[in-house]
């Protein structure tokens, strides 16, 4: 660490006259100690890591280091990721509601996805923090990059960008090749997910609830509804804003073929959710009893985990596809 | 106002000067303690700039906390200020910016600026202020012209103009669907917790004097007090001096509000408990209210820094939950 020049005495009467401890004096010198410390703080951060020059998800430059072994997730998609590489052992903070895969949570948490709290991710001295763009607020990565932590930004909207995504995290971590391979077996399964579906004209009617009460859906631009038309589907809710709001008169009207309720609360059965629609037997989808519920953490993270997603859905939209395998 | 001018200044500076080691003391802890937990000593020695000690917990005590205690500092005592003047320009002990609707109106303005889009400052703050003078005026229309129920016409009116408010804040975040919505919720509760040295900077600069302003007028706040009559028997710009506080108060609570969203409660409890200790001269309660509250608020920021282990809550949270339990026994006790 570079020694830092002392204030020159002069510039400070106050402090070598006998006048040392009024108020003033004190705030000042407070002050002015703050400044130097800041600086101090910043020629240690930054440290002598080497670095290099990388485009981030969303095209920003940022100065990385070459070998990041201190990384914070900001997102609990981030975490999935990491461990999904491979790359744990650099984790050293993870976005709280990270419970995926479970080793992740006897991390140290940094506060919600939403809420990061930065004083815990400074003090776990991280050397790279790994954000998403919707979601993680600006100002925190803001905040940091001043604090001299490089911020990585992502910025996932379909699978297609979800697969972008993990290669960009792994050529950050260096492991590129693993990313690959993850890569590679996601589009292999896309891709018979995608033979699968043309094997049927029907694309019947799904209503996609993502809360009970009020009942919320997805509309377009959503990881969700990406899914429902890949697994072929038409999604009811597309020509809504991305999270919309409805009564149940609009879902009589929608009348669903398929309703998919996704939760991640483990105690809320599908008994529970039959109950709640069954006296609304004009809707298809709760005559014919095509009522199912899914896990909304790999409906709504973009994980590769999502590809589970695309195949969980085409079994419920499609299921005369697979009469014959189990 | 019997004494004469050197006892006046002398309880002034012993008032000013326990309070402000009052603040002092709020201050350091504010620094002390926070979301993760570090060495007493270290923070300490940190604060004291002695040893160089490690760069983490100097990123984290004057980048993090500082400009945030700072921030409560001022918010605190602008909104106790604020609360202080209220009360003697309306006459009304129960008068406060945020029970008057004042605030109300200044985060309709504050969220349509955000909507819309616009950075903090200037933005969203003329928003604020925009939306908080509009609330005034209503408020001074209702209650005008009735000057025997003045006092409850005042403060029923303030209390409708607030469900107003509440009604359309929560108009305005159903008709938004985006990812500002989570930040307006907790921001409506009183969120401090993204800062920089720079916003606090704007906002002393916009406090601060507003607080000379207070100080100035104090004595002619004295006078209000006695009644209008009165006042202007002594050769009060009744109209001027009401109107310049109205003004200068609105905006100040517009600007807070603007920074960290609605933050009830202070400016009752604080300049309530400090008249009844202090007594009704306004000379000394200004700076006290400001002293006090500021010191008041960052102990309120501080407790929601650290009460939860799941992440902070709002500071508005807090203030209210001691703040309205406090006000009903203050105002039993004064019934009685």
């Amino acid at each position: 660490m570079k020694k830092l020049p002392c204030f020159p005495r002069e510039l400070s009467p106050e402090v070598a006259s006998n006048k040392k401890f009024t108020i003033m004096s004190i705030i000042k010198s407070m002050l002015r100690y703050s400044v130097a410390l800041m600086l101090a703080g910043v020629v240690l951060l930054t440290g002598d890591v080497a670095a290099r020059q990388v485009t981030d998800g969303i095209g920003r430059q940022i100065l990385v280091p070459d070998n990041p072994v201190r990384v914070v997730a900001l997102a609990p998609s981030i975490t999935e990721i990491v461990f999904a590489l491979g790359q744990e052992q650099r984790l050293v903070g993870i976005s709280q509601f990270s419970d995926f895969p479970q080793e992740a949570q006897r991390l140290p948490q940094v506060g919600s996805f939403i809420r990061p709290d930065i004083e815990k991710i400074i003090a776990l001295n991280p050397d790279i923090c790994i954000a998403i763009k919707d979601g993680n607020p600006r100002e925190v990565a803001v905040q940091l990059e001043s604090l001299h932590i490089p911020v990585y930004a992502v910025d996932p909207l379909d699978l297609e960008s979800i697969m972008t995504m993990v290669l960009q995290i792994g050529d950050l971590l260096n492991v590129g090749d693993r990313a690959q391979t993850i890569v590679t077996g996601m589009k292999l399964r896309i891709d018979r997910v995608r033979e699968q579906v043309t094997r049927t004209k029907q694309r019947p009617g799904v209503f996609f609830q993502i809360s009970v009460s009020p009942i919320v859906s997805v509309g377009k631009g959503t990881f969700i509804d990406d899914l429902i038309q890949m697994a072929g589907g038409t999604n009811l809710c597309a020509g809504y804003s991305s999270y919309p709001r409805l009564s149940r008169e609009q879902v009589v009207v929608l009348s669903p073929d398929v309703l998919i309720v996704s939760t991640m609360h483990q105690d809320v059965s599908i008994d529970q959710i039959k109950a709640e629609w069954a006296g609304w037997s004009q809707i298809p989808a709760v005559r014919d009893g095509r009522i199912a519920i899914v896990d909304s953490n790999i409906f709504n993270r973009p994980t590769p985990r999502q590809v589970d997603a695309l195949q969980q859905l085409v079994r419920v939209i499609h299921p005369e596809l697979f009469k014959d395998s189990p | 106002m019997t004494a004469g001018p050197n006892k006046l200044l002398l309880r002034m500076t012993v008032v000013s000067a326990v309070l402000l080691l009052s603040l002092v003391v709020a201050l350091v802890m504010g620094l002390s303690l926070g979301s993760t937990h570090q060495g007493f000593d270290a923070i300490i020695n940190t604060l004291m700039g002695q040893s160089p000690s490690d760069p983490m917990l100097q990123a984290i005590i004057w980048q993090i906390r500082f400009p945030r205690v700072l921030l409560a500092a001022l918010v605190g005592a602008a909104l106790s200020a604020g609360g202080l003047v209220f009360q003697a320009l309306l006459r009304n002990p129960l008068a406060e910016p945020y029970i008057l609707g004042i605030s109300g109106g200044a985060a309709i303005g504050g969220i349509i600026g955000i909507i819309l889009g616009f950075s903090r400052f200037p933005g969203v703050t003329l928003m604020a202020f925009a939306g908080s003078m509009c609330t005034l005026m209503l408020v001074m229309i209702i209650s005008s012209g009735q000057s025997i129920l003045k006092k409850d016409a005042l403060l029923l009116s303030g209390v409708m103009i607030n469900a107003f408010c509440s009604a359309v804040i929560m108009f305005l975040i159903s008709m938004t669907q985006d990812a500002r919505l989570h930040n307006i919720i907790f921001w409506l509760m009183g969120d401090m917790s993204m800062t920089d040295l720079r916003q606090v900077g704007i906002l002393s600069a916009i406090l601060i004097p507003g607080f000379i302003l207070f100080f100035c007028l104090s004595h002619a706040m004295n006078l209000l007090l006695m009644g209008r009559e009165m006042a202007m028997s002594m050769g009060l710009q009744l109209k001027t001096i009401t109107l310049t506080l109205l003004v200068a108060t609105s905006f100040m609570v517009s600007a807070t509000v603007s920074y960290c969203g609605l933050i009830g409660f202070v400016g009752l409890v604080i300049p309530h408990l400090l008249r009844m200790v202090l007594g009704p001269d306004h000379r000394i309660l200004v700076p006290a209210c400001i002293l006090g509250g500021g010191a008041y608020m960052v102990l309120c920021d501080l407790l929601a820094r650290t009460l939860s282990q799941q992440g902070e809550m709002p500071a508005g949270v807090i203030t209210a939950l001691i703040g309205a339990p406090l006000f009903i026994v203050l105002l039993k006790r004064s019934n009685r």
